[in-house]
């Protein structure tokens, strides 16, 4: 049995593209962050599992594609008759994501889970399977999912890739590949030209044949300057919406952190999240800050799939959220389950890590380092990075 | 248990299985023999699940990872060795079953060993990252033969040679449910169960309680390998595709769903989970068309269902009511959601938009079960049987209109 080509080792780590990857990954982290919340934030009111919290996300990412149609961004509509997009466009779409995730939870909530409340608690994980399951399906036969739709691109107004150089490389290397571009599309144009005067496009003339072969040579000179180029310089490229999503998130997590520390609401969470029976003889309506909670948390959730769906492009099938909703979890464990400023530190480790294995090399493993990641920490830290892990008392 | 006993149950195990056997190759047709396979590898992850879950109650979630390693072990050896060593048909696929079931307990001893250190949700969630990273690299993975060719992989292998034996798949599912079985009535099983109610109680009356835990994740997962092999060979293809996370989930439901801890129920609830579905798959409209259902008939349905679980909760709420009276409550309900849901699919019928609107019952079938499956849950909470088992005293007392001697409830 010779291992084969799964097993290889990477051919070689391109080091000059770390930085951007680097980036890249801490800006997926940022999505992983957002969802992860959700769950923390219900874990550590209800100690519950809420399976159904990435399919939230995909009804999120349907409302916003519905959103975007409505606003005449439709696959039907011919590409010069789009209209303009703005960032007020991007701003009622999101809106509405979360408003409608938010009554999802809700309902979810107030139907599924609080009845169970008093019972087993794997009863309770069963039912948020079944949640999930009804949702996946149930999506299955109402939404559009032949083909899977995209978002128009146009709907995002941030298209353009940020380029940042860190290292600057020495002036003789761009001038180097100023000059090869020159050559090269001197070498083009005059065998462009040429092939306007041939007779047979695909026979060609001695003449022509010696300009293709001097074009390929000016190509590749080309890309070898390039390519030394790159590896002199650091740069970090990163598309525009991919920075709009980080911000976005960070300004969400501040007005969580926010709402959390500083309002009554707030203590009156962190209260139930401690002890749920207290909290309720201390004068807490339990019910009232568990339905808060998951307003919030899927309103977080409906804000990501908004987000991804409009600036990563990716189509939207009713098992859109599955992935995305497992590594979440994985990412608010990671964090310590229960803690909100450890379900943003998984969310980035974990996107984070993601992006470094794709980079060396092992996409087709790519899925698999969350959960290596993981196991890896509980065992050395039972309770997640920043969560207790209380040795129970009798 | 007398020894008599024992040696007559033995016996008309493997005389049922026989039975089971002949009666489907007598009467059934290729895809329905396929489904009673199923069925009974089914039987024996969800008993097997139980063992894990139920009776030594570490929440297990990633069942199908050892279900999957059972499947590639008896697909890898098939590939390389089938044929070269003096093993044909049945012993070859004996001797398979027992090397599934070695590994998938070594890979049981590596998950259980974590459940050392961790409790309840975080030990779910590596139980789940375990059965997703060996998907992962299961599909990753192209092992190339002597000959050139790629086996396994994404597309899947090929599993050569197809024995598919019924009453071995079934007598795999009962020794799996005997074993259960036995052991919650040995020394050993009292301690699984006191380990399931209280940790560090039963530490402190001198329980092993790793030993056990690990034990339990042994066993339970060496039964999943085994039933992963048959599935290979019967199935004569395996891919990742096969053993998603869903997979887990449904086993787990059927666990819980069946009543946490008891065999019987396991037992039941794999074989109604698994049915339904695939009935429902295959319902024709009387004409041979493909069924469908009217929007105003579903919103029907669905209308009554809430309207029954609403009023059971609250009923249950109110009255405690004795067993008879509950059971009755139940029947009443059920007869109850037939007449209101038709009722109301006759009312709003009457709405041209509802009558026009047609799904069919097999794309359908998913969201029914997921849909029955909350109901039940709402409805019922410890699980269809609760603990209970299946006993023939009870039985004989039920048959004999006594009344039990202990309080059940």
């Amino acid at each position: 049995m010779a291992p084969g080509a799964g097993l290889s080792l990477a051919a070689a780590l391109d080091f000059g593209t770390l930085p951007s990857q680097v980036v890249n990954g801490v800006l997926n982290g940022a999505i992983y962050a957002l969802i992860a919340l959700g769950y923390t934030m219900v874990y550590g009111v209800l100690r519950l599992i809420n399976f159904a919290h990435g399919e939230v996300y995909m009804l999120g990412a349907y409302t916003a594609l519905f959103v975007s149609w409505a606003y005449g961004f439709r696959p039907d509509v011919p590409p010069d008759q789009l209209p303009e997009s703005s960032l007020a466009t991007l701003l009622v779409m999101m809106l509405a994501s979360m408003a409608v995730c938010a009554t999802v939870g809700v309902l979810i909530e107030r139907f599924a889970y609080r009845p169970m409340r008093n019972q087993a608690r794997i009863s309770s994980l069963i039912t948020a399977i079944g949640v999930s399951l009804l949702l996946q399906y149930g999506g299955g036969l109402f939404l559009p999912q032949n083909p899977p739709p995209t978002m128009n691109e146009r709907v995002n107004p941030y298209r353009q890739t940020l380029e940042l150089t860190l290292v600057g490389a020495p002036r003789e290397l761009s001038q180097a590949v100023e000059a090869a571009r020159e050559e090269f599309q001197k070498a083009e144009r005059a065998f462009e030209e040429r092939l306007q005067a041939e007779k047979d496009r695909f026979n060609l003339s001695p003449e022509g044949e010696r300009l293709r072969d001097a074009k390929f040579e000016a190509e590749r000179r080309l890309r070898d300057a390039e390519s030394r180029l790159n590896s002199a310089q650091v740069t970090v490229r990163v598309s525009a919406g991919r920075l709009a999503i980080l911000l976005a998130s960070l300004a969400l997590m501040f007005l969580l952190r926010q709402l959390v520390l500083f309002t009554p609401t707030g203590r009156a969470m962190r209260a139930v999240s401690q002890d749920f029976d207290s909290a309720a003889l201390m004068g807490v309506n339990v019910d009232r800050i568990v339905t808060i909670t998951f307003v919030i948390g899927s309103a977080l959730a409906g804000a990501g799939a908004m987000m991804t769906a409009t600036f990563l492009g990716t189509s939207i099938t009713p098992y859109y959220g599955v992935l995305p909703g497992v590594k979440a979890f994985v990412a608010a464990v990671l964090g310590g389950i229960g803690n909100i400023p450890g379900a943003v530190l998984g969310g980035l480790l974990m996107g984070l890590a993601e992006t470094l294995v794709i980079w060396a090399g092992y996409s087709q493993f790519a899925d698999a380092v969350a959960f290596v990641v993981l196991i890896v920490v509980l065992l050395f830290r039972p309770g997640g990075l920043l969560g207790s892990s209380a040795v129970e008392k009798v | 248990m007398a020894l008599r006993v024992r040696i007559a149950s033995i016996l008309a195990g493997l005389a049922g299985c026989w039975l089971l056997d002949a009666l489907c190759r007598g009467l059934l047709r290729e895809s329905e023999q396929r489904l009673v396979v199923l069925a009974g590898l089914y039987v024996t992850l969800a008993v097997s699940l139980n063992l894990i879950n139920g009776i030594a109650g570490q929440f297990s979630i990633g069942h199908a990872a050892f279900y999957q390693i059972g499947a590639y072990t008896a697909g890898y050896l098939a590939f390389f060795y089938y044929g070269k060593l003096p093993l044909q048909g049945v012993p070859w696929l004996v001797a398979m079953l027992l090397l599934g079931m070695i590994t998938a307990a070594l890979a049981g001893l590596v998950v259980g060993l974590p459940s050392l250190r961790l409790r309840g949700d975080y030990l779910a969630i590596v139980t789940l990252g375990f059965g997703e990273i060996i998907r992962i690299v299961v599909q990753a993975i192209d092992l190339t033969a002597p000959t050139g060719e790629q086996v396994g992989g994404a597309l899947g292998m090929n599993v050569e040679p197809r024995i598919r034996i019924i009453g071995l798949v079934w007598l795999f599912a009962l020794t799996c449910i005997a074993v259960t079985r036995n052991l919650c009535k040995s020394s050993h099983g009292l301690a699984l169960l006191s380990i399931r109610e209280d940790e560090i109680a039963s530490a402190a009356m001198g329980v092993q309680v790793p030993k056990m835990k690990v034990a339990a994740f042994m066993i339970g997962s060496a039964f999943a390998g085994g039933a992963g092999v048959l599935l290979a060979h019967s199935e004569s293809f395996i891919s990742p595709s096969m053993f998603p996370m869903d997979l887990s989930f449904i086993v787990l439901t059927m666990v819980v769903l069946g009543g946490s801890g008891s065999i019987t129920g396991a037992v039941i609830a794999a074989l109604t989970l698994f049915y339904v579905p695939e009935y429902l798959r295959g319902l024709k409209a009387p004409d041979g068309t493909a069924l469908t259902a009217t929007g105003a008939s579903l919103l029907g349905w669905v209308a009554a269902v809430v309207a029954a679980v609403v009023v059971v909760r609250w009923l249950a709420y109110r009255y405690r009511g004795t067993a008879r009276q509950r059971a009755l409550g139940y029947l009443l309900t059920a007869v109850g959601v037939l007449v209101l849901g038709r009722l109301l699919g006759w009312g709003l019928s009457f709405l041209p938009a509802l009558q026009q609107a047609e799904y069919e019952v097999q794309k359908l079938r998913m969201v029914i079960f997921a849909g029955s499956l909350i109901v039940i849950m709402l409805v019922r909470p410890e699980g269809v049987l609760g603990r209970h088992e299946f006993s023939w005293d009870r039985l004989a007392r039920v048959l004999r209109r006594q009344r039990p001697k202990e309080a059940t409830g």
